[in-house]
């Protein structure tokens, strides 16, 4: 269907998804609708139950609330460099930076109708669903409830004014457009951060005395782990645009019809990589900051996590990220070896390296503090701790592998980045020699405190020693990162890029990258609610209903 | 077959079935499908590989005044409702000194009934030097709320119970009487807030 700016109107496949659903579910629910618990006469109903043994209210909020979060974070997340795209081709004058960034929000108009009609189903269930719950929160959080109508109204017309403005906003009205992107930005992390308020208060509520209704709105708003999971999800969005973008540009790749539309999502397909990795790298740190905050806040809440029945969980969270860093690195070494003719023999020791230094980390992340064991395994071993992988399995290895492989990412996009060029700046040899300083004492820093950490009490390491370790990989990514900028802007191009030849297998992996993306979201979705155990609102509001537990992994797993 | 074989038999299935199409179906928009349904199924398959464990809710605990014979009872319901419904442990602690909140630890000691009384349903009535926040300012200086009214919302049985496990736990008598717990139902005539 055409538009009348010329654009093509598709229906996406989620928009397709969604009305099979929706058809679905409008004929299927009310022939399954049931009552978990009956109210007694003038009593109100705390909880009703959909198809229960086939489905159950639980299982349906938790697929209607995935799909929500998952699509909301797309659409939060791309706007973003969807903007610095825009102003990437303001500032050096290629049209190809304003039309991947038109293609991005392309990607976005669709989603945005679909994550609303998914935040609309999901509102009616949870009432229907459970009234007692909703009732509960509408009563702490209803001012935030209209502030988010408001802001939802402004960035639906900022979204419509973006997209549909964008080839009338060009020449002397595109800085009015780029204020909108501005504007859309803005409206969007508001959108993002006052849902993060209802969410985080469930798990770590804070009492809220006898106020005014915004001050007791503001004072739940305000909780402890609210910040940490803003600027958690804030990157996160960013991570899964990116890295959704760049499979749709490998799944376009895949099916180009001519070499243009090959050339074009090959690009596209590396910028989207290039921002998931760029969002990638500082991810772990905010992950790390939010679990402190939950440790500070509820220590059992943090052992459940940590130590507890979702112990396991974080094994599973480390193949998926580990899978992730593979898949981005392959994705690079790939584009150095296929865009950069005559590369492949330079680059080949290197790279062999980093994808052992990679591996060795994976295997160093993914072990189990104890282990599944039988009654006379465990005895051998002295316990359900390996005498030897056990060393493995603590905190201490596991923050040090982590913050190696951000190390070993960012070289290889550094790699990337330098392959083809000839520096030609006279202190260029000064500059490689110091990157390969910092980076060296880096790697050793991090590796000492990793040693050192098991040798001191638990909380030096969390409070010095993991910090030092962050803020050491960080000093890395803010020194090379400049240095390497200044080096190549006078460097000379010995061997032009050539896009559009890398092999399918590229674009498979960046399919496989979002598939990681979405399912450590997933994953994680379930750890945060799970983290919960059988609280509503955690030590506030207990959940009566029959699902009031946390389904073992497995089970969530292929839930997911 | 067990929920756990059932799922593993689904998750092989999906896994084939993807291995499958990538053999034989050229397709790239099949194949790109087949490919996600095999990292899905192999993601199914290693989670259902690792110890299964679900996390099961405690047994409800209900104010049976019934059910309550001498002042210990009282206390250990008083207990349960500090830990629980009246969300005293959300902030405050007992001899570990890291809550958000004033330790309280021997409060049931140092502390009248009567104080104890109006600290819960008055919280602002008067602020001991002690419970003033010192040092460094907290991030999150909560404000003690009105326990008697919502969201906490205890009734006067479960505040007088709250009262004997903290005097129970400082290792002072407990000096509520079991007389003064009111029987459920509408016919009560205690009178409520005072002591």
């Amino acid at each position: 269907m055409e538009t009348g700016n010329g654009d093509r109107f598709e229906i996406c496949p989620q928009q397709i998804y969604a009305a099979l659903f929706l058809m679905l579910f409008t004929v299927a629910a009310p022939l399954g609708l049931a009552w978990a618990q009956e109210a007694p006469a003038g009593a109100a109903t705390e909880y009703r139950d959909i198809l229960p043994g086939i489905l159950g209210s639980r299982n349906l909020i938790w697929i209607i609330a995935q799909q929500h979060l998952l699509l909301a974070g797309f659409v939060l997340g791309v706007p973003i460099f969807a903007w610095v795209c825009e102003i990437v081709g303001v500032r050096t004058r290629d049209p190809r930076y304003d039309t991947l960034a038109k293609e991005f929000t392309k990607l976005l108009t669709s989603a945005y109708a679909t994550t609303a009609l998914f935040g609309g189903i999901l509102l009616f269930l949870l009432l229907g669903l459970y009234p007692k719950l909703m009732v509960y929160l509408t009563d702490v959080f209803f001012p935030s409830f209209i502030v988010y109508s408001v802001l939802f109204l402004l960035e639906t017309a900022t979204l419509y004014l973006y997209w549909y403005g964008w080839d009338t906003m060009q020449g002397g009205k595109k800085g009015l457009h780029l204020f909108l992107g501005f504007l859309l930005n803005v409206f969007a992390f508001f959108i993002m951060i006052v849902p993060n308020s209802w969410a985080t208060f469930q798990a770590s509520p804070v009492v809220i005395t006898e106020s005014n209704m915004w001050a007791r709105a503001w004072a739940a708003t305000w909780n402890p782990t609210w910040w940490p999971v803003n600027v958690h999800r804030l990157i996160a969005n960013v991570v899964l645009g990116g890295f959704i973008c760049g499979a749709y540009a490998g799944l376009k790749y895949l099916m180009a019809q001519n070499q243009a539309e090959r050339v074009h999502y090959d690009w596209m397909g590396y910028v989207g990589n290039f921002i998931g990795v760029f969002g990638m790298l500082p991810l772990p740190f905010a992950g790390y900051w939010l679990m402190r905050e939950i440790y500070q806040y509820n220590q059992q809440m943090g052992i459940t996590l940590m130590g507890g029945f979702l112990s396991w969980l974080f094994i599973l969270q480390a193949i998926l990220i580990g899978i992730l860093f593979l898949g981005a690195n392959y994705y690079f070494w790939l584009g150095i070896m296929y865009r950069i003719p005559g590369s492949e023999a330079k680059y080949r020791k290197p790279i062999m390296a980093m994808l052992v230094i990679l591996l060795v980390c994976l295997g160093v992340w993914m072990t189990p503090h104890s282990l599944v064991a039988s009654l006379e395994e465990a005895r051998k071993m002295g316990g359900t701790h390996h005498p030897l992988l056990g060393v493995f399995g603590v905190m201490s290895a596991k923050m040090t592998v982590v913050n190696v492989m951000i190390l070993v990412t960012f070289m290889s996009f550094v790699m990337y980045w330098r392959a083809g060029k000839q520096e030609t700046a006279t202190w260029a040899k000064a500059a490689k020699i110091g990157q390969g300083v910092i980076l060296g004492v880096a790697t050793i820093v991090v590796v000492v405190l990793g040693v050192w950490g098991y040798f001191v009490p638990a909380i030096t390491r969390i409070n010095f020693f993991s910090t030092t370790q962050v803020l050491v990989v960080l000093f890395v990514l803010l020194t090379i990162t400049p240095l390497t900028a200044l080096v190549l802007k006078s460097a000379k191009t010995t061997t032009d890029m050539v896009w559009g030849i890398m092999p399918p297998r590229a674009a498979y992996a960046l399919v496989l990258n979002a598939v990681m993306v979405i399912l450590l979201m997933t994953l994680m979705g379930y750890a945060r609610s799970s983290s919960r155990v059988h609280w509503h609102v955690y030590g506030v509001m207990q959940d009566t209903s029959p699902y009031a537990y946390s389904p073992a992994l497995g089970y969530a797993a292929a839930f997911m | 077959m067990t929920e756990v074989q059932l799922l593993q038999t689904i998750g092989l299935s999906v896994l084939g079935l993807g291995g499958a199409i990538l053999l034989f179906v050229k397709a790239r928009f099949v194949r790109v499908v087949a490919f996600v349904s095999i990292v899905l199924g192999g993601f199914t398959l290693v989670a259902l590989s690792i110890p299964q464990m679900a996390s099961l809710p405690p047994a409800v605990e209900k104010f049976d005044v019934a059910s309550i014979k001498d002042k210990k009872d009282l206390a250990a319901i008083g207990q349960k409702i500090f830990f629980g419904k009246g969300q005293c442990a959300l902030c405050h602690t007992i001899g570990t000194g890291e809550g958000r909140c004033p330790d309280l630890k021997g409060v049931g000691a140092k502390l009248t009934r009567g104080f104890l009384y109006e600290s819960l349903t008055q919280p602002q009535a008067y602020i001991y030097k002690d419970y003033e926040h010192v040092g460094q300012p907290k991030f999150f200086p909560a404000k003690m709320p009105y326990i008697n009214k919502k969201p906490i919302a205890l009734s006067n049985n479960e505040i007088l119970a709250v009262i004997a496990f903290l005097q129970n736990m400082s290792g002072e008598a407990v000096t509520i009487e079991l007389s003064e717990i009111e029987a459920p139902g509408p016919a009560s005539t205690a009178k409520k807030g005072e002591l």
